[in-house]
């Protein structure tokens, strides 16, 4: 089975891409509309430098061949939400092509391209009767991303899907509103002929329609019958793809080049716009010159970018290991409390266990001292903190020896220690610490 | 005769000529420094605006185009909106599905086109400032039919917010005056970088007036124009070199393609331009909502476009459908490249390319109902290699033939070169007898 | 040209034609392609060719404004609730 996606993404422009109408939510239908985004005769198109290098940073990201120069072309088709009866887009001059982008940092998925183009407007359906059009979408600038057939399956494309929209929110900042901004052009072919389901709005649906249409084409072959190459769409209510177009109505584009835009040339701008590295990128990449494995690397990455970072100054200060020890340990125990009190600047820790690696200080010392600026408490507190926790504990050890010896052959029995604690301090203390004191001081007794 | 009391007969005159297809319902010119039209393809906010089309009717714009607002800032008074063919689809004027306008000389025959309405104007009303868009040769060509000047600045000179698109690469909004003095003075005023319009945003200011002091013309350009045209052009080459002007001759073999690049390229673009008149959004609405979108859309474009709009449409839709778009469209537009290319090279040795402008007369409306396509589109064999390129050019009148009929000849300058263009005109208007027609109401 | 041809192209273009259109349209359409038919023997040419005087690099900044009341936009069209109407899709 073979599946390739055109993925559509709103690029967060604050105002449209040919026009200076705001892209922000409108409030009513028709209010952000304008000559250029209504198409009204004698009006035409204006270049939004942002839109461009956006659509740049979006290349990077997906390893395109960025060419020097690029330019814009009329797709025409005729539809109610289309201002001029033809669209604004890239055809034989995409920004970007020939990409790479790995699912899961291992399976290559080839991008063919990627290009800029415009919204249409958006209709009401009104049933059977005439349609209500609002143009406030229409002009909205959108990145086209294609891929290859490469993806297998429709959970594998939704992954992609995720993975893609995750990366693209990180290097060009999308608002994280859901699924609303994108949508998909999804192809799928179970034998040798494909169909095309468009326009599917959200993650969840992508899935849902290439399932669908993966059943109905194999129960199609599996009867004897043969698959017809067409358009479908996708009906959320009643999760089916239902044929849309006939063949003699397949619509030739007619492309023309856009003249009311000229070129441009995108090559000195594309050599000095640098991507943030994409959360993905970085996993991979700390795994790989830092040795340490892809789960703690994700762990570190997905509870913050600034963490990971942070894990990579103590690496420089120190060594791998002890980077690796110390961040999954004291320093990601009491992160989440450093971002709650707005904490931005970290390298604090790095110092503190620099004084341990020095011998300045003590394991222990330097665990209360993280702890202590983390959570931005004193070290006496701390101590007093794991004072009492330690008490607790202890106590619950006295009473309950066996514990002990039952740890010595499965480290679960720990978890009647740390439960029972939990109970007691109803979240006085952060799981992580709760462990960690029992485990040190059931260590102590063996 | 005062500002006023041409406004108040412009009724009458155009019962007579049949120019404009609005007239300002204004009766007092008050303090406006000059009276000027517009073409009926360029945005009018107090005036309705169809291109000629039916399939317009009605529609009033919401702005005005920028070459409009500009000479309205500059103390203007629009006093009505010019006849045309329809979307600028002619030579004659006569495509037009509301007035045709006549000839001031001869009112059996076309002013050319399409800016017809606008050279029947200036040459009516002697020193009205007609403003005229050209795409093939639709300023050059009613300006040499009724014996004005007429330039066609630089593509982008001019901003084309507001102008309805022929051809958006080819289409270039200019001016028509009986005083030649008028071309420099108000392509000055609407010239200018618009950004609403990228392509005005290029321009270096325009070139220096400097005289004019020398001409090529291109081997053949009078051949295959009739009689009278060859004389009064021989006469023009003749009194250019007694104005001290040094005369060559120049081989351009690139020109003889202009015709078939630019109708390929322009109507490819025009089929793209007129999609979106639809039924929806201005002009006729309100069709059968019983017709599911694809009927609904075709049932107004079948019966609001006019014989040469569908020709044109149909032309433009083919040369870009899979297939065919190499050898044509793509085709063409190398072919742009070739003949600007030549220009540029032959303007490196001169001041200015000259031929007639026109390869014949006026024709009566009779001769013009029994042209094919073909015919009338190869009279745009002299306008259309400076158009197609780009270039900046002028006409102005040359001679007359033996019915008195005007005939025109054609200076072709650089890119931006406007310069040299409007001196030319100037500096001839000052030796050049003028006939003007008889106008009476 | 074809007739089928003239049909199809006439389809895209959203014009129904008559049948003395198509066959006049049929016909018009040979002559012209016939003398576009020269195109063939021209030379190639270099250059993007987009425009005649190299447009380049014409931008705009990302600043939202609007200068036009929508509302005086929508004034000449078929409206209902703010909607611009137009034909049914199904």
């Amino acid at each position: 089975m073979k599946i390739g996606l055109e993925v559509h993404v709103q690029l967060p422009t604050k105002s449209k891409l040919f026009c200076p109408c705001p892209t922000t939510d409108a409030p009513a239908p028709n209010t952000h509309v304008c000559p250029v985004c209504l198409g009204l005769p004698g009006a035409r198109p204006m270049m939004n430098g942002k839109a461009i290098e956006y659509g740049i940073l979006l290349a990077k990201m997906l390893g395109c061949t960025i060419r020097d120069t690029t330019w814009f072309a009329r797709k025409i088709y005729f539809y109610p939400d289309n201002a001029k009866n033809f669209q604004i887009t890239q055809y034989d001059r995409p920004l970007g092509e020939k990409g790479m982008y790995y699912l899961n940092g291992k399976k290559p998925i080839r991008i063919t391209r990627i290009h800029i183009e415009e919204d249409p407007g958006k209709i009401k359906r009104v049933g059977d009767l005439s349609s209500l059009v609002d143009y406030n979408r229409s002009g909205i600038p959108l990145a086209e991303i294609v891929t290859e057939p490469d993806l297998s399956t429709p959970a594998e494309a939704r992954e992609f899907l995720g993975q893609l929209i995750r990366d693209i929110r990180h290097t060009i900042d999308i608002p994280d509103d859901g699924e609303r901004s994108i949508r998909c052009d999804c192809n799928l072919s179970v034998g040798i002929e494909r169909c095309e389901v468009k326009n599917v709005t959200g993650l969840r649906n992508v899935e849902r329609a290439l399932t669908y249409e993966m059943v109905r084409q194999t129960k199609l072959l599996k009867a004897g019958g043969k698959v017809v190459r067409e358009t479908r769409r996708f009906d959320e209510e009643r999760g089916v793809t239902i044929s849309v177009r006939k063949k003699e109505m397949e619509a030739d584009y007619g492309y023309i080049d856009e003249p009311d835009l000229g070129i441009f040339n995108v090559k000195e701008l594309a050599d000095s716009l640098k991507i943030k590295e994409s959360p993905h990128n970085m996993i991979i990449r700390l795994t790989k010159e830092y040795g340490i494995d892809e789960r703690t690397a994700k762990q570190f990455v997905s509870t913050s970018v600034d963490l990971a970072r942070l894990f990579e100054d103590l690496a420089a200060a120190t060594d791998a290991e002890t980077a690796r020890t110390w961040t999954s340990g004291a320093i990601s125990a009491g992160w989440r409390a450093f971002e709650a009190r707005g904490g931005k600047d970290a390298s604090e820790a790095v110092s503190i266990v620099r004084d341990f690696t020095n011998g300045k200080i003590t394991d222990t010392e330097c665990g209360l001292r993280i702890k202590a600026f983390l959570t931005g408490t004193d070290v006496d507190s701390v101590n007093a903190g794991s004072a009492d926790l330690d008490a607790m504990i202890s106590e619950y050890l006295d009473g309950n020896p066996s514990v002990v010896e039952d740890y010595r052959k499965n480290e679960k029995a720990a978890n009647r220690v740390i439960g029972h604690v939990m109970k007691q301090t109803g979240g006085a203390y952060s799981s992580a610490d709760i462990v960690d004191a029992t485990k040190k001081l059931i260590g102590e007794r063996l | 005769m005062s500002q006023t009391s041409v406004l108040s007969s412009l009724s009458e005159i155009n019962e007579k000529y049949r120019m404009f297809r609005t007239i300002t319902s204004e009766t007092d010119a008050g303090d406006a420094k000059f009276l000027f039209s517009a073409k009926d393809n360029l945005t009018s906010k107090d005036m309705e605006t169809c291109s000629g089309s039916r399939i317009l009717e009605g529609y009033r714009p919401p702005f005005d185009a920028t070459s409009i607002a500009r000479m309205r800032e500059a103390g203007g008074l629009l006093v009505g909106k010019t006849n045309m063919d329809e979307f600028g689809f002619g030579t004659f004027s006569t495509n037009s599905a509301f007035g045709v306008p006549r000839n001031p000389y001869d009112l059996e025959r076309s002013c050319g086109g399409s800016s017809g309405g606008a050279a029947c104007a200036a040459a009516v009303m002697e020193g009205h400032v007609a403003i005229g868009v050209s795409t093939g040769g639709s300023i050059c060509c009613p300006a040499s039919f009724c014996g004005v000047y007429g330039i066609v600045p630089t593509y982008g000179r001019v901003s084309r917010y507001g102008l309805l698109d022929y051809g958006n690469s080819l289409d270039k909004i200019g001016i028509i005056s009986s005083n030649a003095s008028d071309l420099g003075k108000y392509v000055g005023i609407m010239a200018g970088a618009d950004p609403r319009d990228p392509t005005s945003c290029v321009q270096p200011a325009i070139g220096a007036r400097r005289k004019l002091e020398s001409v090529a013309v291109p081997k053949g350009a009078a051949e295959g124009v009739s009689e009278a045209v060859r004389k009064a052009f021989a006469d023009g080459l003749e009194a250019l070199k007694g104005m001290g002007v040094d005369v060559e001759t120049v081989e351009m073999p690139s020109l003889k393609y202009a015709i078939p690049a630019y109708y390929v390229i322009a109507t490819s673009e025009a089929s793209t331009n007129l999609a979106r008149y639809c039924g929806m959004r201005y002009g006729h609405q309100y069709g059968d909502l019983s017709l599911k979108f694809d009927d609904y859309f075709t049932s107004f474009r079948s019966q609001y476009f006019g014989e040469e709009a569908k020709r044109r449409i149909l032309l433009g839709t083919f040369t870009r459908m899979v297939g065919f778009r190499d050898r044509y469209y793509s085709k063409a537009r190398m072919v742009r490249q070739s003949i600007i290319g030549e220009y540029r090279s032959v303007l490196r040795g001169c001041d200015a390319v000259l031929t007639p402008t026109m390869p014949f007369v006026s024709p009566k409306f009779s001769d013009i109902s029994i042209m094919t396509p073909v015919e009338s589109y190869k009279a745009d064999i002299l306008t259309g290699p400076p158009n197609i390129a780009g270039m900046p050019h002028a006409s102005v009148p040359c001679g007359y033939d033996g019915d008195g009929m005007p005939v025109g000849m054609q200076f072709v300058a650089d890119h931006w070169d406007e310069g040299v263009l409007f001196s030319a005109a100037e500096e001839w208007e000052k030796n050049f007898d003028a006939v003007r027609p008889e106008v009476s109401i | 040209m074809d007739r089928e041809t003239v049909e199809k192209v006439a389809r895209s273009a959203h014009l129904k034609l008559t049948e003395e259109e198509l066959e006049k349209f049929s016909r018009d359409l040979v002559d012209i392609l016939g003398y576009f038919a020269m195109l063939d023997e021209a030379p190639d040419c270099e250059g993007f060719g987009i425009d005649p005087i190299g447009v380049a690099d014409v931008l705009r900044d990302d600043e939202p404004r609007m200068e036009l009341d929508p509302d005086a936009l929508l004034e000449g069209m078929d409206t209902y609730d703010n909607y611009v109407r137009g034909p049914r899709l199904l």
